[in-house]
């Protein structure tokens, strides 16, 4: 079974979108670290793209945490993306694609969540969201 | 960071060089339909060899950059997307449709020549007419 | 392994500081004995003829001789941390690495307790409950190092099936290039999410290596198509696309049709063509070439 994640990087401040290119280039040597491919962590940084875009579009501000597993047989990279922003009112919905409140195409969360092995999202109306984002070396998604 | 744009014949090159930020390809968009418009300028060529993510905002702009080059009466061709992106794109569920796209510059230059100097009636189509040799 | 995960194995089997004490009181005896006790061990391990392959010379047989020594010393030597768990993981690597099975390992075991208890029953002669509690310890010593052995098996085993895996899939979807910028991809077996990014990006490796222009996939060798295979197959044919390259399907059967219609699959941006031969040949004309048929329906082609 996967190991726990046990290294965690310093979180990276989201606050403009300069800071979207910077998170997914760290996504990025986080991942070739831990010896991802090339496909893998493309999709990675992908979605660490969209979820910090996400960030910057509804909550103004927020950060990005890295967490790497890699003393199991298959490592891999926990993502979370916090704000403090208004959250979210129906998480089902904004989890539907082609779903949006402003001027994004809506590809944000539903997208992020296709290129991810494991997709997580808590969300307090007033208090902010979470969004968690797990992928492995080896993809354990099959379907 | 600006982007370089040349003149290669009745096209234009726009080499992106490093990751752009949302900024910039708005600029990008901006220059390339104030350049566009005139009889000298058929089209545009836009390299994104090196950028290695397009994430949806990008692929949004490059759609409208494509849309209102059309309207200005230009062809776009979008050259050089990295296999790696271009799977995760297919997989956040983006496409470029609509947009012509090229393997490389090179690819880019030769189906200029192919076509020619005549455009297509929609500004879409990635093949020559299938007619031209039977 | 970690660790905690040590910790919390030396608990389920619970190894207690007490039988370390116990196994370290033995060191002595362990130092006297192990020469004996291993020769032992050989002579009837040996008497095996399926075992004597595995001692092919002198050699091998006494280095092995000599780690099985260490071994039975360290035993009683106490500290068993993080470095004796390692040791433990290479040995068992190392067995199944030369194809000892994992049923002769655990066997070898049985002659050695053997031998340990008749050895124990002599040196605590008249204090028999003694004897059988360091005997104890020194089973729940052993037994731990048969789980990580059998550990270390499984390990290299499930390795072996993941390379196995990688193997057999890059096998099962060839990109074939038939002329000059004409791929042919036929694809067998059944598609999920795993199987349809691999061939994506094979496939797109290819057309860029290739320097591609039109791909044929030909899907005849697919079972069942459901949606979820039909997504996987527009987007395969989206990514080529992007890559400059267009892509014309051919094979689908009758009933894969019309279950994809039934489904109300979305299948426009494919291109399809019924059979190969049909889509290899809409394939050269994109590409320009001219199919000229000759007397006796052989056909030739002509770059365009």
């Amino acid at each position: 079974m996967a190991a726990p994640f046990e290294k965690y990087l310093e979180p990276l401040a989201i606050e403009g979108e300069r800071d979207i290119v910077s998170a997914r280039e760290r996504v990025r040597d986080a991942a070739r670290g831990l010896g991802f491919s090339a496909v893998e962590l493309t999709l990675l940084a992908t979605a660490v793209s969209e979820i910090a875009r996400n960030i910057i579009e509804y909550a103004g501000h927020g950060t990005i945490s890295l967490r790497l597993s890699d003393s199991g047989r298959n490592p891999g990279i926990e993502v979370v993306a916090e704000d403090r922003g208004p959250g979210i009112e129906n998480i089902e919905l904004a989890l539907q694609d082609g779903y949006s409140t402003r001027r994004s195409l809506g590809m944000g969360l539903p997208g992020a969540r296709r290129l991810v092995d494991e997709f997580q999202i808590e969300s307090t109306v007033g208090k902010g969201t979470r969004v968690i984002l797990r992928k492995w070396k080896t993809s354990t998604k099959a379907a | 960071m600006e982007v370089p744009i040349l003149k290669q014949g009745e096209y234009l090159i726009a080499s992106v060089q490093v990751a752009l930020s949302d900024q910039d390809l708005l600029a990008l968009q901006q220059r390339l339909s104030a350049l566009t418009g005139t009889q000298e300028v058929r089209g545009v060529v836009i390299d994104v060899t090196v950028l290695d993510v397009l994430d949806s905002y990008a692929v949004r702009i490059l759609r409208m950059i494509s849309e209102v080059l059309a309207l200005r009466g230009a062809r776009t061709i979008i050259a050089g997307i990295q296999p790696e992106v271009a799977l995760a794109m297919v997989r956040l569920g983006l496409g470029l449709e609509g947009v012509e796209t090229a393997l490389d510059l090179e690819d880019a230059m030769e189906k200029i020549a192919r076509r020619g100097k005549s455009r297509s009636p929609e500004g879409r189509s990635t093949w020559p007419p299938l007619s031209r040799n039977t | 392994m970690t660790e905690e995960e040590l910790s919390h194995r030396m608990k389920v089997i619970q190894f207690t500081e007490e039988d370390v004490a116990r196994l370290k009181k033995l060191s002595p005896y362990a130092r006297e004995y192990a020469e004996p006790v291993i020769e032992e061990f050989y002579r009837h391990l040996l008497s095996f003829e399926e075992m004597r392959a595995f001692f092919p010379d002198r050699r091998t047989l006494d280095y092995v001789k000599r780690k099985q020594k260490e071994y039975f010393v360290r035993l009683t030597e106490g500290d068993y941390g993080m470095k004796y768990v390692e040791d433990r993981l290479l040995i068992g690597a190392v067995h199944e690495k030369i194809d000892l099975p994992i049923k002769t390992y655990l066997a070898m075991y049985a002659y050695y307790e053997n031998q340990v208890a008749s050895r124990l029953r002599a040196a605590f002669a008249g204090h028999a409950d003694e004897a059988f509690d360091v005997f104890l310890s020194l089973i729940k010593l052993i037994r731990l190092d048969m789980i990580l052995a059998i550990d270390a098996y499984s390990l290299r085993r499930e390795q072996t099936i993941r390379q196995q895996e990688e193997a057999i899939r890059e096998l099962s979807t060839p990109v074939l290039r038939i002329r000059d910028r004409l791929l042919i991809l036929p694809i067998i077996g059944l598609i999920d999410r795993k199987r349809a990014t691999q061939i994506t990006a094979q496939l797109l490796t290819s057309i860029r290596n290739a320097r591609a222009r039109v791909i044929v996939i030909d899907i005849t060798g697919v079972p069942v198509v459901d949606t979820d295979t039909a997504n996987h197959l527009v987007q395969t044919v989206e990514a080529a696309r992007l890559l400059g390259a267009q892509v014309i399907t051919t094979g689908l059967s009758s009933e894969i049709a019309q279950t994809i219609v039934r489904l109300g699959v979305d299948l426009s941006r494919l291109n399809t063509v019924g059979d190969l031969q049909g889509g290899v040949e809409e394939a050269e004309r994109i590409l320009g070439y001219r199919v000229i048929r000759g007397e006796g329906g052989s056909s030739y082609l002509e770059a365009g």
